[in-house]
């Protein structure tokens, strides 16, 4: 009986279209194992091996992986809330009416919105811990400094991202929290009026800071983050990976 | 079935084998590391991140099930809760804001700090204690000093200015009304700028100068010191800024703040 399922397991794995798809076999031995690594267009941010040390939870606290996981995690659930989002103010369709619809109306809607809104501020966490873990091992240390560089602007850019996100559900909270950045962005010396005007769009928080926040938030922040995480992650590859003691 | 160990052709491939795969990865970046330190990715790494992953997944339906986002009124321009705090995040930032000019703490303070921290590496040069928690046994003593040096202080100049900033009449010092009486430049100069800029560089070179003095300490230690007494300080302000600050942004015990007022001036 036993032979038939495995008769047509063995067809299927020597099939034509089976090795198109896969090209290497189950990973159980090393090379199998370093095959699924590098010819996994995911996996190959991996290198196929990695030193032990830097396996141990204690050491990494798994916080830079985990600060990806949530950005992936947002970017999922913030392109499901975009289906139902209007960047208005007011009219038929306005954000604050969406968001009321996505707690009442819409399918898991307020899942979807509380496991953004939690994965956003779990996201400030995890980059901050991951920024101590990095600076209190001496990881930013030769060859690694601009590495370190680069994170700290990830670190500034998950706050912004975080920021942006915030003002989007326009109800009380979102608005007036903004209005706090916005005068701490007019009292930029020299040139807070225009600063404060280009990155808000106007003299008071409006339309105009709803439309401007929810592209920076959707698309300019995120492709610029990506784009730093991308760096971020080869560099590690190309310094050695994971430091460990010398 | 059995397989063989160690290195083996798959079904049909036997000739096709690619250069890459005999490439030893240690060669190419790590020349000096015995192959016995290391751990294949598949399946050690791998099991660590989908293991992580699962729970952290797990982890956030959880919360997400069980804790709703807030969602209050509709925003209204007219109507100002007191107090209006920024995400917690930034509540440092707004507590900084209390304590001396709008622009020097919500502007010029964040972008100093950020890029001292980013300029870090190109000061601490040294290669030493890489991939060591706090470098060595001094490290950590200096992290601990460094942490309760910056939350005593900090907590302490809060309080001090609480105090100092109430008027005299309700028992305090009337700092302000003082310092308008009398300092050259009025309560702007001296309570926004020089003393709040004095404060910060004097008490962080301090922590420097004692640290070396106390600890003997080397360029990457008393970086530990200072990045330390950045943590603490911005964990400190986060901690007051998010649950010691009621309406008025008035200094109260977490326990004892006082309900958000809806609106301050509702304007008919």
């Amino acid at each position: 009986m036993l032979e038939i399922p495995a008769q047509i397991w063995q067809k299927t794995k020597t099939s034509y279209i089976w090795r198109s798809l896969f090209r290497h076999g189950y990973p159980d031995s090393r090379k199998n194992q370093s095959l699924a690594v590098f010819t996994n267009v995911f996996l190959h941010l991996h290198p196929v091996k990695v030193r032990r040390h830097a396996l141990a939870i204690p050491y990494t606290w798994c916080m830079g992986g985990l600060s990806f996981f949530l950005f992936l995690i947002l970017t999922l659930t913030g392109t499901l809330l975009m289906f139902y989002y209007h960047p208005s103010v007011d009219g038929v369709y306005n954000a604050y009416g969406d968001i009321k619809d996505l707690e009442t109306v819409v399918v898991f809607g307020q899942l979807l919105r509380n496991m953004h809104r939690w994965a956003a501020h779990g996201m400030v966490i995890t980059v901050f811990l991951h920024m101590i873990r990095v600076f209190y091992t001496g990881s930013y240390k030769p060859p690694r400094e601009f590495n370190w560089v680069i994170g700290t602007l990830l670190f500034f850019f998950t706050i912004l991202l975080s920021y942006t996100g915030y003002l989007l559900p326009w109800d009380q909270l979102a608005f007036w929290a903004v209005t706090v950045g916005y005068e701490i962005a007019r009292a930029t010396p020299v040139i807070g009026d225009e600063f404060a005007f280009v990155a808000f769009g106007g003299f008071q928080l409006g339309p105009n800071a709803l439309l401007r926040f929810y592209v920076l938030h959707v698309v300019g922040l995120p492709l610029l983050t990506g784009f730093l995480i991308a760096i971020h992650f080869w560099r590690i590859r190309k310094d050695g990976g994971i430091t460990g003691p010398l | 079935m059995t397989t063989p160990r160690g290195p083996q052709p798959f079904a049909g491939q036997e000739k096709r084998l690619r250069l890459l795969a005999f490439v030893r990865q240690d060669s190419i970046v790590r020349v000096d590391k015995r192959v016995e330190d290391t751990a294949m990715v598949w399946p050690h790494l791998l099991v660590i991140e989908f293991i992580a992953s699962m729970l952290w997944s797990i982890g956030l339906f959880v919360i997400a099930a069980a804790f709703n986002a807030p969602l209050q009124d509709h925003a209204t321009p007219d109507c100002t809760p007191n107090p209006s705090k920024a995400p917690w995040y930034l509540l440092n930032l707004q507590e900084l804001l209390l304590h001396m000019d709008k622009g020097l703490a919500g502007v010029i303070v964040p972008t100093v700090w950020l890029t001292f921290m980013a300029v870090i590496p190109y000061i601490d040069t040294s290669r030493e204690g890489v991939g060591i928690w706090f470098t060595s046994a001094n490290g950590k003593r200096i992290t601990i000093f460094a942490a309760v040096y910056a939350t005593v202080l900090t907590f302490s100049l809060i309080l001090l200015d609480a105090f100092l900033k109430r008027p005299e009449d309700q028992g305090g010092f009337g700092y302000i009304e003082k310092a308008t009486r009398y300092l050259p430049g009025g309560k702007q100069l001296f309570p926004n700028y020089i003393i709040p800029i004095v404060l910060m560089i004097g008490l962080s070179v301090l922590l420097v100068l004692i640290v070396k003095r106390l600890y003997a300490a080397n360029t990457r230690e008393w970086m530990i010191a200072i990045y330390t007494g950045f943590v603490a300080v911005y964990l400190v302000l986060t901690v007051v800024g998010t649950s010691m600050r009621g309406p008025g942004m008035d200094l109260f015990a977490p326990w004892a703040v006082p309900a958000t007022h809806q609106c301050l001036e509702p304007k008919a």
